[in-house]
């Protein structure tokens, strides 16, 4: 991909933190899998974002990799990934 | 705060059997329309318009396809684009069982010029299609993001309402007989329907949906906003020179309208640079052909109004506008949505959902594609040669194609149930 990824991120003690709320799709979904194919990259990854991404759970299973959604009352969605054994 | 564990896909989705059936309807209409052509190859070259089944074939392309296709798919789509549920489910059941005996009935009546059926088909059509519009417009109107994809879906919407009443207006003419200029209409109902409704709808969804499927950055908007004026711009003033007979009108379509074409294919050009998906598959086959269908219908629709020596013209522009712009890329989109919203609702034993490849059967996407590019080259070359057992293979071809369509929305449905039968 030639542009910057979409989005921000950050690593923490927990493993790598995505944030892309305020993104349109499908930003969040590029962002979150350009993170994912990093090499070496196994996860645990958090997502941070704005909407439940229903269209990146497919492509998440291709991949390998198993997902945890949480909902907040605010709307926004935490996810939090790790990959396959 | 809700947390579920390898779930929550389910969220803002329609129950499966509400866009899928939409989706199966339009694979059967798909076999309809090419079962028709090949009975009725013989009127294709010379077809300008009126009753008789060219007529009852276009309408089970349009309405059968184009618009189950678009209809199901906004009603999944729309509310994960706008993140606002439909309001209710019912009235997405409702639209459905207005329309598909509705499209069954009009066709059945153009074919056999019967006015009383065309009239009431056309009436459960339009009813359906106002269901349909009420509840996209209730969609759009709350919705918060995305403004250039809602944007084009108004226009789209307004497009419908045009075309709509003209088709009441035009199939109560076939009886009654009270309009002037009866084909004029006629080509602005067409123009409103395929490069007004689907098209807009079209080009509002490849904004998402393109960059979505080939994982590519989201589109920038400035385009996308000139794409949708200068479609406007170009289906206004092909109405008015229509309605007006002034033919700068006419021109100022055709330059608008090459205008709006090449922002369209400028942005779906960025979105294939900036992928990072490499390998796209067979259904990006589709729709980058159908992108180059689009130019050659706009170019052939330059030939027509220029007067030039083509022969059999207006047959020739409506089935590369319908045949190949169109049903290209519907049925590229249809293979490449219908495996993902299955995989969406589907869970294993594993409580994982199983991946959208493993409910691909590619053999008959392969059948399909080949034959609905053979039928394409056959039926074009045979209304140019104007000889009838060409557009009957390509009949042919086109029946196979869609039979082989209809197999793989079958075995999607088939997949889909055995995992949700064995979670």
């Amino acid at each position: 991909m030639s542009d910057a990824v979409p989005g921000k991120h950050w690593q923490a003690k927990d493993g790598l933190h995505i944030d892309t709320r305020g993104l349109d799709p499908p930003d969040p979904m590029v962002a979150i899998l350009w993170h994912l194919e990093q090499p070496g990259q196994n996860g645990p990854v958090t997502v941070h974002l704005n909407r439940n991404p229903i269209h990146l759970f497919p492509e998440l299973i291709e991949r390998g990799w198993l997902y945890e959604v949480q909902h907040h009352d605010s709307g926004e969605v935490t996810l939090s990934l790790r990959s396959a054994p | 705060m809700s947390s579920a564990f390898l779930g929550g896909a389910r969220d803002r989705l329609l129950p499966v059997s509400i866009p899928f059936r939409f989706f199966v309807s339009a694979a059967l209409f798909h076999l309809a329309a090419w079962g028709v052509l090949l009975l009725e190859a013989d009127q294709l070259g010379g077809f300008t318009g009126g009753p008789g089944p060219i007529l009852a074939a276009t309408h089970l392309a349009t309405l059968g396809v184009f618009a189950m296709t678009a209809i199901g798919a906004s009603y999944q789509l729309l509310p994960v684009v706008t993140r606002r549920p439909l309001a209710r489910d019912w009235p997405t059941r409702l639209s459905f069982w207005l329309l598909s005996p509705g499209i069954c009935l009009l066709a059945w009546g153009m074919d056999r010029s019967s006015p009383g059926a065309m009239q009431t088909g056309a009436a459960l059509v339009c009813s359906g299609l106002t269901v349909f519009a009420m509840l996209t417009a209730d969609n759009l109107r709350r919705a918060g993001s995305v403004a250039v994809v809602a944007a084009h879906g108004w226009a789209a919407l307004l497009a419908l309402v045009g075309l709509a009443v003209l088709g009441m207006l035009l199939v109560w003419d076939f009886q009654t007989g009270f309009l002037d200029d009866h084909a004029g209409l006629a080509v602005i109902h067409m123009v409103l329907a395929s490069y007004g409704f689907m098209g807009l709808l079209v080009a509002g969804f490849s904004l998402v949906l393109v960059p979505m499927f080939a994982l590519s950055r989201s589109l920038p908007q400035r385009p996308g906003w000139a794409q949708l004026v200068l479609a406007g711009v170009s289906l206004a003033s092909f109405a008015c020179g229509r309605w007006t007979g002034n033919t700068a009108f006419n021109w100022l379509a055709l330059l608008a309208g090459f205008g709006a074409a090449g922002t369209y294919l400028w942005l779906m050009r960025a979105a294939m640079a900036r992928r990072m998906r490499k390998r796209l598959g067979l259904s990006f086959v589709l729709i980058r052909a159908s992108w180059g269908l689009l130019g050659i219908s706009l170019i052939l629709g330059a030939a027509l109004l220029a007067d030039l020596p083509i022969p059999n013209a207006p047959a020739l522009f409506g089935f590369l506008l319908l045949a190949g712009w169109l049903s290209t890329f519907l049925m590229g989109i249809l293979q490449r949505i219908m495996p993902f919203l299955a995989s969406m609702h589907a869970s294993g034993k594993s409580g994982l959902p199983p991946p959208p490849s493993d409910l691909t059967p590619q053999t008959p996407l392969k059948i399909h594609a080949f034959c609905h590019f053979g039928a394409l080259a056959c039926c074009a070359a045979g209304i140019i040669m104007e000889t009838t057992a060409l557009i009957r293979l390509g009949a042919v071809f086109g029946c196979v194609g869609a039979l082989a369509f209809v197999g793989f929305a079958l075995i999607v449905l088939l997949r889909l149930r055995a995992f949700q039968q064995g979670s």
